[in-house]
């Protein structure tokens, strides 16, 4: 096309070219021509030229449309092509869509029957549920029957725990009974020997005392003698004494016989020698008067100690009296546990039938033996003690004797010395002296060493029976120990086993102990004491050691601190008593009591003064509200007397009284009274209008008449 | 000082006893929890750490009580020392350790030094007071407000110093003993144990 217009542009140039040469060769040719015609040739040419033109440019006006219709159809063609396109894009298009529409369809329909299917299955999964809602309604039930049943076994295992709890408890007691029994028979076996023991203590002090008796009898005996023979000295010092004055007669006679005849050198001489066997008998005499004296309190004396002596005797028949009562009782005792013993050695033996012969029974068998030939000595050894005893006794009636022969003599004794009243001399009486030092230093050595035997003993029993737990708990472990062992089968009556058991190494330790014990009572010197350091808890000997502590040690302090606490506290409660008493008296006295209140230091809360306050400022309102309605009503009575003419005043309860400003008289008033509460007040009121009325009435009719009158 | 030289004197033997009980009884105060434990503070000592009070009172009656306790010991004039622990509402005693004191006399005559090695005396020591730490495992719990005293049990003819006063020996009436470890000086030896109230409990 463009080369066709190409090709038009070019032909139409060349054309207006040709054209041109062509008109100006005809120009040039018409100038040579004649003017005249040049005007036609010219207007020719120009009307040629103007046609040229026109068709030149209706040529190109051709051209261009033809241009502009091959442009045309060419943007047509290209339309069409775009559209053809377009067309088939959109054919495509709508294939794919078409294409997609039946998928979609295909789809639809795939998920409707989904939605089918889906329904179906729900509608079975509902129906399963139910099914199986049922089932888990059922299993429910099924399970509360099952929770019942545990709560009902649960019940019977919790009271079958407190059945079994009661019996361990029982068994525990009856455990405890036993084992009290055993101690309680421990018991009375020490008590027993302690008794024995005390016996051969209390044997052994009176033969001590016997002894010593006797020791004092003999130096008696010796003083009475020395007191013989200061008695025979004395009788012939009093005789010689008797002699003094007829000597001194003699003397004077022999004085005046000799003052004629002697010099008085030899008289003298003479004199001095009297005066000189004067002075010799005299001081016989000084002497001899203080003899006398002394051997008077001597006497005295002896017949103190004899008296003691006789007393002391007596309560020792007395002592010997009580124990032969106890050896008796400790006999039976010794009787009844001997059969308690045999009894619980048959439970042992019928235990050892029932079960089976174990590790332990030969141990047991052995243990069994030795208890047996432990009890076998205590009880030898007991015998023993008791003819000990009986011996001592013997001796003690024979020692007896002896004092009542030596009681008889003292007394005869008596009988002389009372008679020879200055027979002794000052050397019995140093003896007598020394000799009652001595005793009272033995007797207080005695006491003392009694005491220390005792604190010994006490710590030598506490030592034995530590030894003896610890034996018990080494004696227990092969028995005790190894439960497992023993838990197999017969869990009671092997527990019942040990418990037998337990008592016979007790009773054998008992017996070790006592024997023990009245070992040391029979070889403890008591003269030899040593501080033994036993080790036992707190022991200690109190002659030779002292406990100290600091004063202000923190117990006492603590304590101290503890009281003052507790006395703090006390008057702090008893304030606080006394404050809640005052408190709900003086809740009716609030305004008056305000010091009280202020007294007891009690910090008036919040909400009291609040409240105080509020009901102050009502207490307040409510009074100018009374004098406010005070006035008004007085107001509103007088006004209205004043317009109305009638006054209303309550008299009593229920009762009006009505009074005019016309009534004649002051008195005059009509009574009304209020006797229920609606009904009749509407007649009262009725009746008292109506009365008013009859009343203005009369009035107006009596004002008319006067009126009338004047 | 004993530390320098191996030998002990007698001196020496009370200066370690003394400190022995005063460590002693602090710990024992410590782990029976008569004081609370925020009044103890940690030190160390015989190569372990132990609880000291803080608290000045009781130092300063520990202090009088183990300074007069050391005279005594170098006097060789004591027998026992004992701590009681009472309680406070119904006045029993619920625990007792007692400590006896065996000494030596002749080291007060002869003044020469004893051989032993205090390396190893203080290792002594220091497995008794791991006993006495170790004791709170069985002892019973203390649950009333308790207080404590300290007794020293002496020869009657010594003279009453002006702060101290004679008591009763405040034993326990049925109770449970156990006897631990002794350590010696050579010239005072020292036997520990402990009494306790025997809890009746079903």
């Amino acid at each position: 096309m463009d080369l066709e217009d190409d090709t038009s542009v070019l032909t139409t140039l060349k054309s207006f070219n040709s054209f041109i040469s062509h008109t100006e060769a005809p120009q040039r040719l018409s100038e040579g021509s004649a003017g005249s015609g040049n005007l036609q040739s010219q207007y020719k040419r120009s009307m040629e030229l103007l046609e040229a033109g026109e068709r030149v440019h209706s040529n190109n006006r051709y051209l261009q449309l033809d241009e502009e219709k091959k442009q045309m159809e060419l943007s047509h063609k290209r339309a069409r092509y775009e559209l053809e396109k377009v067309a088939s894009d959109s054919a495509r298009d709508l294939e794919h869509e078409v294409d997609r529409n039946q998928d979609l369809l295909g789809r639809l329909k795939k998920f409707q029957e989904r939605e089918t299917e889906a329904a179906k299955n729900l509608s079975e999964q509902v129906e399963a549920n139910r099914a199986l809602r049922k089932n888990m309604e059922g299993l429910n039930r099924k399970l509360e029957e099952r929770d019942t049943r545990l709560n009902t076994a649960n019940q019977t295992i919790s009271s079958l725990k407190d059945d079994i709890r009661e019996l361990t408890q029982r068994i525990q007691n009856q455990d405890s009974t036993t084992s009290s029994q055993t101690l309680e028979n421990q018991e009375l076996q020490e008590q027993k020997h302690q008794e024995v023991s005390q016996l051969c203590q209390s044997l052994q002090a009176a033969q001590s005392s016997c002894s010593e008796h006797i020791v004092k009898i003999k130096e008696l005996e010796r003083r009475l003698a020395l007191q013989e023979q200061d008695i025979a000295i004395v009788k012939t010092v009093k005789s010689e004494v008797a002699k003094v004055p007829n000597l001194e007669k003699d003397l004077k006679r022999l004085r005046e016989d000799n003052a004629f005849l002697r010099k008085p050198e030899d008289l003298s001489r003479e004199v001095i020698h009297i005066q000189q066997r004067e002075i010799a008998l005299k001081e016989q005499n000084y002497t001899l008067s203080s003899r006398v004296r002394s051997a008077e309190r001597s006497q005295n004396e002896h017949r103190a100690e004899l008296c003691q002596q006789r007393s002391k005797t007596l309560e020792e028949q007395k002592k010997r009296e009580t124990q032969d009562s106890l050896v008796r009782r400790l006999q039976k005792r010794v009787l009844l546990l001997t059969k308690e013993r045999d009894g619980m050695r048959a439970i042992l033996e019928s235990y050892d039938s029932e079960l089976a012969p174990t590790e332990y029974s030969p141990q047991l068998n052995k243990r069994l033996r030795e208890a047996e030939d432990i009890l076998q000595k205590t009880q030898s050894h007991n015998v023993e003690m008791e003819a000990q005893l009986t011996k001592s006794q013997e001796e003690t009636g024979t020692l007896k004797l002896q004092l009542q022969t030596v009681e008889l003599e003292l007394e005869s004794l008596k009988k002389h010395q009372a008679s020879a009243a200055d027979s002794n001399t000052s050397g019995t009486k140093e003896e007598l002296n020394i000799l009652r030092q001595k005793i009272e230093d033995l007797e207080s050595e005695r006491q003392r060493l009694e005491e220390q035997n005792n604190i010994l003993e006490m710590r030598l029993e506490r030592h034995i029976l530590q030894e003896d737990q610890l034996l018990l708990t080494r004696g227990l472990e092969p028995l005790g120990c190894t439960p497992t062992a023993l838990q197999n089968n017969m869990f009671s009556s092997q527990d019942l086993r040990k418990r037998l058991f337990i008592k016979i190494s007790v009773l054998q330790i008992a017996g070790h102990q006592k024997e023990k014990s009245l070992r040391y009572n029979l070889h403890l010197d008591s003269s030899m004491v040593p501080f033994i350091a036993l080790g036992t808890e707190g022991d200690y000997d109190p002659i030779k050691t002292r406990v100290l502590h600091f004063k202000m040690n923190p117990t006492t302090v603590a304590k101290q601190q503890r009281q003052q606490d507790i006395d703090a506290l006390r008057e702090e409660v008893t304030r606080l008593s006394e404050l809640v008493r005052s408190l709900q008296e003086g809740g009716a006295m609030v305004q008056g009591d305000s010091s009280i209140n202020a007294s007891l230091s009690l910090p008036p809360s919040k909400e009291v003064v609040d409240l105080r306050k509020q009901m102050e400022s009502l207490e307040l309102r409510n009074q100018r509200l009374k004098e406010v309605f005070q006035r008004k009503i007085q107001e509103f009575r007088t006004v209205c007397y004043v317009l109305t003419g009638y006054q209303i005043d309550i008299t009593t309860e229920n009762q009006y009284r009505l009074t005019s400003v016309y009534a004649e008289q002051m008195d005059d008033s009509l009574l009304f009274k209020k006797e229920e509460i609606e009904s009749q007040g509407q007649l009262i009121k009725t009746y008292s209008q109506l009365t008013v009325n009859l009343l203005t009435t009369e009035r107006w009719r009596e004002r008319k008449e006067c009126m009338e009158e004047g | 000082m004993t530390s320098t030289l191996n030998g002990i004197t007698l001196k020496g033997s009370a200066e370690l006893v003394a400190d022995f009980f005063s460590f002693g009884i602090n710990s024992i105060l410590y782990q029976r929890g008569i004081y609370p434990p925020e009044t103890f503070s940690r030190v160390t000592h015989y190569d372990m750490s132990l609880q000291l009070t803080t608290d000045p009172k009781l130092k300063n009656y520990l202090t009088n009580v183990v300074s007069q306790l050391k005279e005594w010991l170098f006097e060789c004039t004591v027998q026992k020392f004992v701590l009681v622990i009472t309680c406070l509402e119904t006045n029993e005693v619920l625990e007792r350790w007692q400590f006896d004191i065996d000494c030596d006399k002749s080291a007060k005559e002869s003044s020469a030094p004893r051989e032993k090695s205090i390396k190893i005396i203080q290792d002594e020591i220091r497995s008794v007071i791991r006993q006495i730490t170790a004791t709170v495992t069985f002892l019973p719990l203390l649950e009333t407000p308790c207080a404590f005293d300290l007794l020293v049990y002496t020869d009657k003819d010594l003279m009453v110093p002006d702060k101290w006063e004679a008591s009763g020996p405040q034993i326990i009436d049925q109770s449970e003993e156990v006897r631990l470890r002794s350590f010696t000086t050579s010239i005072h030896k020292v036997n520990s144990m402990v009494a306790y109230k025997r809890t009746d409990s079903v």
